[in-house]
């Protein structure tokens, strides 16, 4: 075996390796879901397609690429790549998440045998469809979604497939964007192959794939100890998605049991939702995205992470259900139900950590998309992502408008937004009120209202917590339900129903007011100096 | 005798450097006096006085580094303010960007400043501009009378006032700034158009709150300083030195206190400048190792690496800085084991209390110092320069029983390991700063400053590919040094969104000529006639929200746009043709004062260099031990070696040369 010093210094390494390809992917992608929404991530695996070190900027990322690697290598059989081939797709049903997310793998080849991937992963703004932005709320079928891309060479021994790209370029409204962003995934999997090549030099191609293995094993050793430290059982929580952009007056139900014992996680998802005719519906990888993401949480989040923390885990996805449709069922808006699986998970053990698990965050992270032409011709795609309160724990509030659970996505400047579209922001505020009460109340939603200066605007409104609020623990209270309306110009005002796909005219106005976060514990237990600086803050 | 002096105040020793007009240069360290910081300075004038014959009236230049600013903001002790923005806005500076940095943790906390200004002491005022500076709502000035009503009701000592689009037009925060004076003149005030004219709300509405927030401060501080001054007879005014690296008078970083944020940093980036310059290297990089941390930093083309959105306590303080990034990494970390048994080195520091095992001051946590010890790196007889004798047997012993045994090796073997694990996270580090930032760190020195940097420069140097490593004379008071070799500088910017499609370059040379103007009036100020001018325009992609800073040599679309594309190339790894535009447009002025490296002094090459076994990663060998002062000027000192000061050991390596170069320092070599 090699010794421990060593595996560590390559630990080092190979994590230094993924850092700075997230460092390159990020910095050279052009859209702004990737360069303000970090919706993006890079990552070294092995030769039979586990990950090795992952950078990984938002937790839905977490595990995602490995199906993906599992397909190219089926596809592609490791004894014929070049070094300089690259592969990439975005079919959900071929290994992918959803349509946006477009994966870039490329072979690292030392000796003439594979002895590892670099991969990356980025959130496209664009790719076709029947909206802009590619996220349509009232998709039925897959093919609605976009353009879809099987497992295939985009550069075969370095020569870059010329086919692809045109028809990339033809299906998508901004072709100069998405291929921006794809060629920062180019620049990124390179970087990775480069750097690996060098550690082999240095280690020696059979001494670095063993300790490859030992690394993985590290890390599921950690895991299985960490786990062990939760008291054995099975925990169920129940919550519910508002409805699947389609079918409105149907809720959707998330259903999780956890069994956590011998150093194991085992999670059934018997009792959710058959899928549904939306695109809510979510693919194996998002589940397990979900998974990893609370077990990091409830673990301890220094250990490394590779595929060795994700060996303790199991899942039973009932097949045809939400969480492992079948295809073409439409799955683009799959973000909000790994959120909620992600932290249905979590609060199923709210009974047995009550020191470590807080009352539920709304978790509601509310996508918006306008797609238009500007007044001198030209198309403009832009979109917000707009977050919730967080929820109270046994010591402190909720925090007011942040990022909770699978995701971590910034806003948008309502600077940067009317620089470069004809919209313009009225109102960026707290709302008063919306965290639920109790001996710690939840953090407050945010109030937004955009007003579009053209038209023909195509908008997407994709929220959640309209109909279910985050229940409060321990005897305190709801967080308040998101709201949305459309003011139109006219002076009519329609109600958003969490989901909508509609076309906005000059001087109509979109309010949104986001869900809060729940309470702990019992309003009367309130420190009294607490609620009278809420009152004086304008937060109650 | 006539002199200058640089004063750097650090958390636990003030700095002092002197430069007498015969070119001699004097050192000291004073104790930091944390009350009151202004005692360390008025005691270093006292012992320039005392010591160095040097009498207040005879200081021709008196500079100064400080962490009043930073402290201000760490400790929460800055003034109650109150924030003024456009209708609908007033939350901005709460909500922030919505994002969290500790992904994992379920229990969150607040990601913004709301300390600078709750809810209560945020008051919204009717007025609106467009994305294209023009007024689409009158200001009004009644509820500007009424915000600020309410404010002063609540005794706050500064207002912030951050209007949507006022970079683009800042007639509506300048008047909200006359109505403020005109009915309390003694009220401070910032405003946004003047602090930080670019586009974003939230990030300029916290760099303007923490304007406001530290002006009180600030303004006490250098008043109290000043008049100390004033009464020991100095004549001279007080300069300060600038976060990005360049002085300015008291008088004007009272007006933008904002730019004080790293001042202590940036005057160790200037020494290092300064250091690797007199040593004939324009490219290198600096790392700073103290007890619990390493502080990493860039200097290409003789100038240090700026980045124009800088952090304080976490938060974004966007005015230009020096581009330092700290890691958790240093002398003090500790070495542990996880449930894995994988042998990890920090982020977990002994600091300076207990300290190392081998302190003898009953820490029992084994640290990279202590592995040194192990090591042979350190004689346990001649620790900072003798002031202090380590106890080696208690580092053994913690290695032995915390390392070693659990991971069946020798103590030896455990302690280069710890060694090896702390280079290779810090190589890491820099490798992914300098490239990051699109430099390679293959063309570049390295320059190791702390204590503890010279101890590690050959190893991060093999890793990283490094051929040369310089080490000054006094790695432990560049900061000081910095101060008396820094420009006097000025910057303005202001907000140019233009594409370069549209660009007309009459219209950029009235802009840049307008920027020249202030920046002329700030030099002026100072008494600086004669200035190196440099324009700069940041520049992106259409579409794109990251910009890159070009340096401007015409004001032809043409030009601008080739050299966008060859720094997006450098920077990035490749560019495209797509269309670009300007975003912001910055003028610097500065006036160099003069160098401060020291003469290399005639050594006086007493004794023959001593061996010692230690032991590096290929095994034991005999090292060659020199005392730094004893190296003759024309000797060549070959790795394995020990190079011994009173302030850092630095460690060779074998395959690695020394010898002394200009400007006093060291020069290391790899030959393998």
């Amino acid at each position: 075996m090699t010794d421990p010093i060593t595996i560590e210094v390559t630990r080092h390494k190979l994590e230094g390796i993924a850092n700075e390809m997230q460092s390159t992917l990020l910095r050279s992608s052009f859209s702004p879901i990737v360069k303000e929404g970090l919706d993006a991530s890079a990552g070294l695996f092995t030769a039979d397609g586990q990950t090795l070190a992952q950078a990984c900027a938002i937790p839905i990322h977490l595990a995602t690429l490995i199906p993906v690697l599992q397909r190219i290598i089926h596809d592609f059989p490791p004894d014929r790549m070049h070094p300089e081939d690259t592969f990439l797709l975005n079919d959900p049903y071929a290994g992918g998440t959803h349509l946006p997310d477009i994966a870039i793998v490329q072979p690292i080849i030392v000796n003439g045998q594979v002895m590892a991937f670099s991969a990356a992963m980025t959130h496209h703004q664009d790719m076709g469809g029947m909206s802009a932005g590619s996220v349509p709320t009232n998709a039925t079928e897959i093919y609605q979604e976009g353009l879809r891309l099987p497992p295939l060479k985009l550069r075969d021994a370095g020569v870059e497939n010329a086919t692809l790209v045109r028809i990339i370029r033809q299906n998508v409204r901004i072709p100069d964007t998405v291929m921006g962003d794809i060629n920062a995934q180019v620049a990124a999997c390179k970087i990775g192959a480069r750097r690996v090549t060098e550690l082999a030099g240095k280690f020696g191609h059979n001494a670095l794939t063993a300790i490859f293995d030992e690394l993985l094993t590290r890390s599921e050793v950690m895991t299985r100890q960490a786990l062990q430290r939760i008291p054995a059982g099975t925990y169920r929580y129940v919550d519910y998605l508002d409805n699947d952009g389609i079918d409105l007056e149907q809720p959707i139900r998330i259903a999780v049991a956890v069994t956590v014992g011998g150093g194991r996680i085992h999670i059934d998802f018997t009792g959710t939702s058959d899928q549904v005719r939306g695109p809510l519906n979510c693919v194996p990888s998002g589940s397990l995205a979900a998974a990893c993401f609370a077990i990091r949480a409830l673990t301890d989040p220094a250990i490394p992470t590779n595929a060795g923390c994700f060996r303790p885990i199991s899942l039973h996805l009932p097949d045809g259900s939400l969480v492992n449709p079948r295809e073409p069922a439409p799955v683009n808006a799959r973000t909000s139900t790994i959120k909620r699986i992600a932290s249905s998970i979590v609060a199923a053990l709210a009974d047995v950590l009550p020191d470590r698990v807080p009352a539920p965050s709304a978790g509601e992270m509310l996508m918006l998309a306008f797609g238009g032409r500007h007044p001198d011709g030209g198309n403009f795609v832009t979109g917000d992502l707009v977050a919730s309160g967080s929820g109270a724990s046994a010591t402190s509030d909720g925090v007011g408008v942040i990022e909770t659970d699978a995701t971590n996505c910034m806003n948008l400047p309502a600077e940067a937004m009317e620089m470069a579209t004809p919209i313009r922001l009225h109102r960026v505020a707290l709302r008063a009120g919306s965290g639920g009460n109790g001996r710690f109340r939840g953090g407050a939603g945010t109030i937004r209202e955009y007003e579009v200066l053209v038209d023909n605007v195509t908008f997407t409104h994709r929220g959640e917590r309209h109909y279910s609020a985050a229940r409060g623990v321990f005897g305190g209270g709801d967080g308040a339900r998101a709201e949305s309306v459309i003011a139109r110009a006219d002076g009519t005002e329609q109600i958003i129903p969490s989901k909508i796909v509609t076309r906005l005219m000059r001087g109509d106005r979109v309010i949104v007011k986001t869900a809060g976060g729940a309470g702990y514990g019992d309003q009367a237990m309130r420190d009294p100096a607490r609620t009278a600086a809420d009152a004086a803050d304008g937060v109650i | 005798m006539r002199g200058e002096i640089g004063v750097d105040i650090g958390g636990t020793f003030t700095d002092v450097v002197c430069r007498l007009d015969d070119g001699t240069v004097r050192i000291a360290k004073l104790p930091t006096t944390s009350g009151d910081p202004s005692r360390a300075v008025l005691a270093a004038l006292q012992m320039a006085e005392r010591e160095w014959h040097l009498a207040p009236a005879d200081i021709t230049r008196f500079v100064h580094g400080t962490t009043v600013a930073t402290n201000a903001v760490l400790e929460r002790k800055g003034a109650r303010i109150g924030l003024i923005t456009t209708e609908g806005f007033r939350d901005v500076l709460e909500i922030g960007r919505q994002m969290r940095h500790q992904m994992y943790d379920l229990v969150l906390q607040p990601e913004t400043p709301v300390f600078l200004a709750p809810g209560r002491f945020r008051k919204e005022v009717t007025e609106r501009l467009d994305a294209h500076g023009n007024t689409l709502t009158a200001l009004d000035e009644a509820s500007v009378l009424r915000a600020v009503a309410e404010l002063t009701a609540l005794d706050v000592r500064a207002i912030a006032v951050c209007l949507l689009f006022s970079f683009l037009d800042p007639t509506h925060e300048r008047r909200i700034r006359e109505l403020i004076q005109q009915r309390h003149p003694t009220l401070m005030v910032s405003l946004s158009s003047d602090v930080d004219p670019a586009f974003r709300e939230y990030e300029r509405t916290c760099v303007t709150a923490f304007d406001a927030y530290i002006k009180p401060v600030v303004a006490d501080y250098l008043a109290n300083l000043e008049q100390g001054l004033a009464a020991a007879g100095v004549t001279v005014p007080l300069q300060m030195m600038q976060s990005r690296g360049g002085l300015m008078s008291a008088s004007v970083a009272r007006q933008r206190p904002v730019r004080l944020f790293l001042s202590g940093p940036a005057g160790g980036v200037v020494g290092g400048m300064e250091a690797a310059r007199a040593a004939g290297f324009e490219n290198v990089i600096t790392v700073d190792i103290g007890g619990t941390s390493c502080d990493i930093a860039l200097i290409t083309d003789a100038a240090p690496l700026l980045r124009n959105e800088g952090e304080i306590d976490g938060y974004p303080v966007r005015v230009p800085m020096v581009d330092v990034t700290a890691i958790g990494s240093g002398g003090g970390s500790i070495a542990w084991i996880d449930g894995a048994g994988s042998l990890k080195v920090g982020p977990l520091s002994a600091g300076a209390n207990p300290g190392p095992a081998c302190y003898g001051r009953g820490g029992a946590s084994p640290t990279v110092t202590d592995a040194s010890v192990v090591l042979g790196f350190i004689d346990p007889a001649n620790f900072a320069g003798g002031t202090m004798r380590l106890q080696p047997e208690r580092a053994f012993e913690a290695i032995d029983r915390v390392i070693a045994r659990p991971l069946g090796m020798t103590v030896e073997q455990a302690a280069i390991g710890i060694h090896r694990v702390l280079n290779a996270q810090m190589a890491e580090a820099i490798r992914l700063v300098s490239i990051g930032r699109g430099i390679d760190p293959r063309g570049y020195a390295l320059l190791p400053l702390g204590g503890g940097g010279p101890m590690h420069a050959c190893a991060l140097a093999d890793d990283l590919g490094i051929m040369s490593i310089v080490v000054p004379a006094h790695p432990g008071v560049l900061s000081a040094s910095g101060l008396l070799g820094a420009p006097v500088a000025h910057e303005v910017a202001t907000a140019f969104p233009c594409p370069l499609a549209t660009l007309d370059p009459t219209a950029l040379a009235d802009a840049l000529r307008a920027l020249d103007e202030q920046c002329h009036t700030l030099m002026r100020r100072e008494g600086i006639a004669d200035a190196e001018v440099a324009h700069f325009a940041d520049v992106c992609y259409i579409g794109q929200s990251y910009h890159l800073q070009v340096k401007l040599t015409a004001s032809d679309a043409a030009t601008i746009y080739a050299a966008f594309l060859a720094a997006h190339a450098q920077v990035y790894g490749h560019s495209t043709s797509a269309p670009a535009t300007i975003v912001n447009l910055r003028t610097v002025h500065q006036a160099f004062m003069g160098s401060v490296a020291t003469q290399a002094s005639a050594a006086p090459a007493t004794g023959a260099p001593g061996t010692r076994a230690i032991r590096i990663a290929s095994g034991p060998v005999q090292a060659t031990i020199w005392q730094r002062g004893s190296i003759p000027p024309d000797t060549i000192v070959a790795g394995p070696a020990i190079i011994e000061q009173a302030d850092t050991t630095i460690l060779m390596e074998p395959g690695w040369t020394a010898r002394r170069t200009a400007g006093d320092a060291l020069l290391l070599e790899r030959h393998a």
